[in-house]
């Protein structure tokens, strides 16, 4: 690679390192049909989170939790009024289903973030530590990836009662952490006996620093890159909840919209009501497993597509 | 008639950046029960050599031109089924043990038995398991470990191991493939005694490819050099190990220790081996000979030296 | 001999969880807020039964006592009374467990089984058509939602064209008819399980179907199948052979690792056909408050899942034997 001064695009990438294997990951993504496909589709369900704040403001009638159409209070098929018909309390399902993307943005991202969060401060603990914390931490990991998360919810739901979304978040957050675990604690262990670690140490760094300015920025990148694509986990989960009827009864996501259209009986008479949010939610898990295979080729080389050279 | 005679043989495989010319214009004959080594670094084209005499060529790979003949029937002109049989019954090949060259999850006697009944469909399950008893005692592997596993068996048992299921159809050819590159030095040794001794007991024509010009000497009558694709010296290994012609065969040799003889330095080869898929159009090695000179801008030819030798210089 | 060995201490690794389990349950239930007695014990009862209870459960005693008790009704098969159903809770859930067993066990491995096999054929026509069709439907099946699915297929099958029953496991009929044998009673369970089981197959094949896939690929660059061409094999026989059985090894695993996403597949399933099984016994009473009875359920699906773990992995170390030797 020439360094040539009067390109902006090689100083940048002298002056920021990361940029340049951001830049090269991206010329990879960008060839990936699979990426393209998935991240259009993220694109779209992004457009409609944000738009599902806008139907409210047109008229209090497409408000999706409370809206009343003061004409209709039945389940009534799609027309110009309610683009996709209405609910069996004459709720527009369109914008049922913008603020269905919503839920399942936050939901999903929250989780995600979490779960990101509080696997690499115990992943990096066990990896660092070593012995019988590092023992301690993975075992108590493997008892949490052997449960079934969406039970264990049904149970805690049982003993407190209807549960609040930032509740159901949080739990799920704390069943996902063993995943994003092991793998940091394998990229610690292999960075524990580096050189630079060493030298640190020799410094007279404490554990804490080591750990948090040393190992922590080598290994929170490919952590957030890895994690952040298993989200449809934590949507699903919460969809299915809301679908048995455990979700928080006070926000609409797609897996309640089912619930609804399930138990009032409309299930066989209404397509439009029941058609739209099992697509979107198997859209978007779709969408972000295709972002998750083209991250993969991004970050593991081996997996792109190689010429065979001897 | 000879019992293999490779004649102007050139091999290319379709990379991304272009047609690699990983072998050109090799010519070599070997007679039945005689060796043949091939030496020289990584990307020289020796394995590719080993390979094309297999027929076992990856998808982007294929003969240019040249001619195979094996007991006078050119292999190159085989349909795919024929290859197939002469595969391990005429031919076989004997992989570094370091590699991952057994199923890992097939038991090493089943292995080694099935390259038996694949030839031989008529023999029974328990006839062949009998025969590589047989191959066992003659390589040194104890009867019991017959029902082990590949990651049971200690690195110089795999070989041998890998050796016994080369000699399973009793071929008249076998090209061994660094079989001794991983192994420690004692081991290396025992194994390479055995194999000569297989290969007079049984007259089996061995072509040896090794980095180890040392090895080579030991183990054949008559050594190849490859260089960057090109063979550039060949002949007996008293005239090349001892009289070397061509320059490279020279820091070949001088790279290497030797434990009799003159207390020399150890002279590194500096420079790079030249880029396959644009090669030069004069001598390969002449960008990193120490004897370079202008005549060596041209396309060198072969230089008869003594009964068989020759070398491939330009000004030698 | 390594086998047993090796069997015992995974029973050991899954009894050390369980016992886990149950003490988080435990404390779950005595100390959540709330009145830990009206959680055992139904309001309903006269005051005698519940009394009764009462001192069975341990309710009126110090926490680590009440523990004791816990465990010892654990083992004694002691787990209440159902408020819901007045029965022991016990009698429920045993009458539960073969029905999601059935299910369960058929759809896992009905799906390992055909995903495993269309997998290898999809990596043979890597690139081609065959290989973009199962690839895509194998994506575009694997992510449906579960419980949507399920309502897709009653509408269209059962409730359109009426091939299938809207719900549940048996056709009262037909098996309170003394005339029937056991076939015909056996072939109406089929006959209900086919849209359930089409759920979960339709969920989960397609998994095992882009692993194996992979897998065969990553498993067809390795050394040994070098060797294999070079004995002079075909095509064929190094595929089904060499690559297979080492490919299998990933997908079994992974057969592990989903047991936990697969049995909560499962309790969708039960709950949205009806089907008798402890999933849906799970669900049902915890919208029901019937505490006794859902705590017991959730033990029970933890015993099955623990258990499914351990058949995975003794399954690998006998496909494997680096593994076992």
């Amino acid at each position: 690679m020439t360094a040539d001064p009067s390109s902006s695009e090689t100083s940048a990438r002298e002056r920021y390192p990361w940029l340049n294997s951001f830049l090269d990951g991206w010329a990879i993504f960008k060839q990936s049909l699979l990426g393209q496909i998935g991240l259009t589709l993220l694109i779209i369900f992004a457009l409609m989170a944000i738009c599902s704040y806008i139907p409210p403001l047109i008229n209090p009638m497409y408000n999706p939790m409370t809206g009343v159409d003061p004409d209709i209070s039945t389940c009534t098929p799609p027309s110009w009024r309610h683009w996709l018909g209405t609910d069996f309390m004459g709720r527009d399902i369109f914008s049922q289903l913008l603020a269905g993307a919503r839920i399942a943005f936050m939901v999903g991202v929250s989780a995600a973030v979490m779960s990101v969060v509080l696997g690499t401060a115990i992943g990096m603990t066990a990896g660092y530590m070593g012995k019988f914390m590092d023992t301690l931490l993975m075992r108590m990991a493997d008892m949490i990836m052997v449960m079934p998360t969406l039970l264990f919810v049904l149970i805690i739901s049982s003993v407190f009662g209807q549960l609040n979304i930032w509740t159901i978040v949080i739990i799920i957050a704390l069943f996902r952490w063993p995943g994003v675990s092991r793998m940091i604690r394998g990229q610690t262990l292999s960075l524990k006996h580096r050189p630079f670690i060493e030298a640190a140490k020799m410094a007279g760094a404490g554990h804490f620093r080591i750990i948090f300015r040393h190992i922590m920025p080598n290994v929170l990148p490919l952590a957030f890159l890895f994690m952040t694509f298993r989200v449809t986990s934590a949507i699903i989960i919460e969809a299915s909840l809301a679908f048995l009827g455990f979700g928080d009864p006070g926000t609409v996501s797609w897996g309640m919209m089912l619930q609804w259209v399930w138990k009032t009986g409309y299930m066989f008479k209404a397509p439009y009501w029941l058609l739209p949010p099992g697509i979107c939610i198997s859209l978007i898990t779709l969408s972000f497993y295709m972002l998750g295979r083209a991250m993969d080729e991004v970050l593991d080389p081996r997996l792109r597509k190689e010429d065979q050279t001897d | 008639m000879a019992l293999l005679e490779v004649d102007n043989l050139s091999i290319g495989y379709r990379t991304k950046q272009g047609y690699l010319k990983a072998v050109e214009g090799v010519s070599f004959t070997l007679d039945e029960g005689q060796s043949l080594g091939f030496v020289g670094e990584s990307g020289c084209g020796k394995t590719t050599i080993g390979m094309a005499l297999m027929g076992l060529m990856p998808p982007n790979g294929s003969v240019g031109q040249g001619r195979i003949l094996f007991e006078g029937q050119d292999l190159l002109e085989m349909t795919e089924a024929q290859r197939r049989e002469t595969r391990w019954s005429q031919i076989a090949m004997i992989f570094q043990a370091a590699m991952n060259a057994m199923n890992p999850v097939q038991r090493v006697g089943d292995q080694i038995a099935e390259a038996i009944l694949v030839h031989n469909p008529a023999v029974e399950k328990e006839a062949a398991l009998h025969q590589v008893e047989e191959l066992f005692d003659l390589v040194g592997i104890p009867r019991d470990r017959l029902r082990g596993y590949p990651h049971q068996y200690s690195g110089g048992m795999k070989q041998r191991a890998i050796i016994a299921m080369a000699l399973a159809c009793k071929p008249k050819l076998i090209i061994a493939d660094e079989p001794t590159t991983a192994l420690d030095v004692i081991v290396q040794d025992q194994i390479l005694t055995e194999i000569k001794e297989l290969q007079k007991e049984f007259n089996i024509g061995v072509i040896f490819i090794s980095h180890d010009i040392s090895i080579v000497a030991d183990m054949c009558q008559d050594i190849a050099v490859m260089y960057a694709g090109q063979m550039v010296e060949y002949g007996p290994r008293e005239a090349v190990f001892d009289s070397p012609v061509h320059p490279y065969t020279k820091a070949l040799l001088s790279s290497f220790p030797t434990i009799t003889g003159e207390k020399n330095d150890l002279i590194p080869i500096p420079g790079e081996t030249p880029n396959l898929i644009h090669p030069p159009s004069g001598c390969r090695f002449g960008e990193r000979c120490p004897g370079v000179s202008l005549t060596c801008s041209q396309a060198p030819k072969w230089i008869q030296m003594g009964p068989g030798h020759k070398a491939l210089c330009c000004h030698c | 001999m390594e086998l047993r060995k090796y069997i015992l201490r995974r029973l050991a690794q899954i009894t050390v969880i369980f016992f886990v389990i149950l003490t988080v349950l435990f404390l779950l239930f005595r100390l959540a807020p709330g009145d830990p007695v009206s959680r055992m014990v139904d309001p309903d009862m006269t005051p005698e039964d519940s009394e009764r209870l009462i001192v069975q459960l341990g309710l009126d005693k110090p926490l680590g006592v009440q523990y004791l008790i816990y465990l010892k009704n654990f083992f004694k098969g002691q787990f209440g009374y159902s408020f819901h159903y007045g029965e022991p809770v016990v009698d429920i859930i045993w009458a539960r467990l073969p029905n999601t067993v059935l299910l369960f066990t058929t759809g896992i491995i009905l799906s390992a089984l055909v995903g495993i096999f269309l997998g290898k054929i999809a990596s043979w026509y890597k690139g081609k058509k065959t290989d973009s069709i199962m690839t895509v439907g194998a994506l575009v099946t694997h992510t449906l939602f579960l419980p949507w699915l399920a309502l897709i297929l009653i509408w269209i099958f059962a409730y359109k064209f009426s091939w299938f029953p809207i719900n549940g496991m048996i056709s009262e009929e037909v098996w309170l008819d003394p005339d029937n044998g056991f076939i015909t009673k056996a072939l109406d369970v089929l006959y209900h399980m086919v849209l359930p089981l089409s759920t979960l197959f339709l969920i989960h094949f397609g998994a095992y179907l882009l692993i194996m896939r992979s897998a065969m690929l990553e498993t067809l660059k390795e050394d040994y199948i070098l060797t294999a061409r070079a004995k002079g094999l075909d095509e064929k026989m190094i595929r089904n052979k060499h690559a297979a059985p080492n490919a299998a090894l990933p997908v079994v695993t992974s057969v592990g690792l989903s047991l936990a996403f697969s049995i909560n597949g499962g309790a969708l399933t039960e709950t949205v056909f009806t089907w008798p099984g402890i999933g849906r016994e799970l669900v049902f009473s915890v919208s029901q408050n019937d505490y006794p009875l859902a705590q017991a359920s959730f033990l029970l699906i933890a015993i099955v899942v623990l258990l499914a773990n351990l058949v995975v992995d003794v399954l690998y170390a006998y496909l494997d034997p680096r593994i076992r030797y």
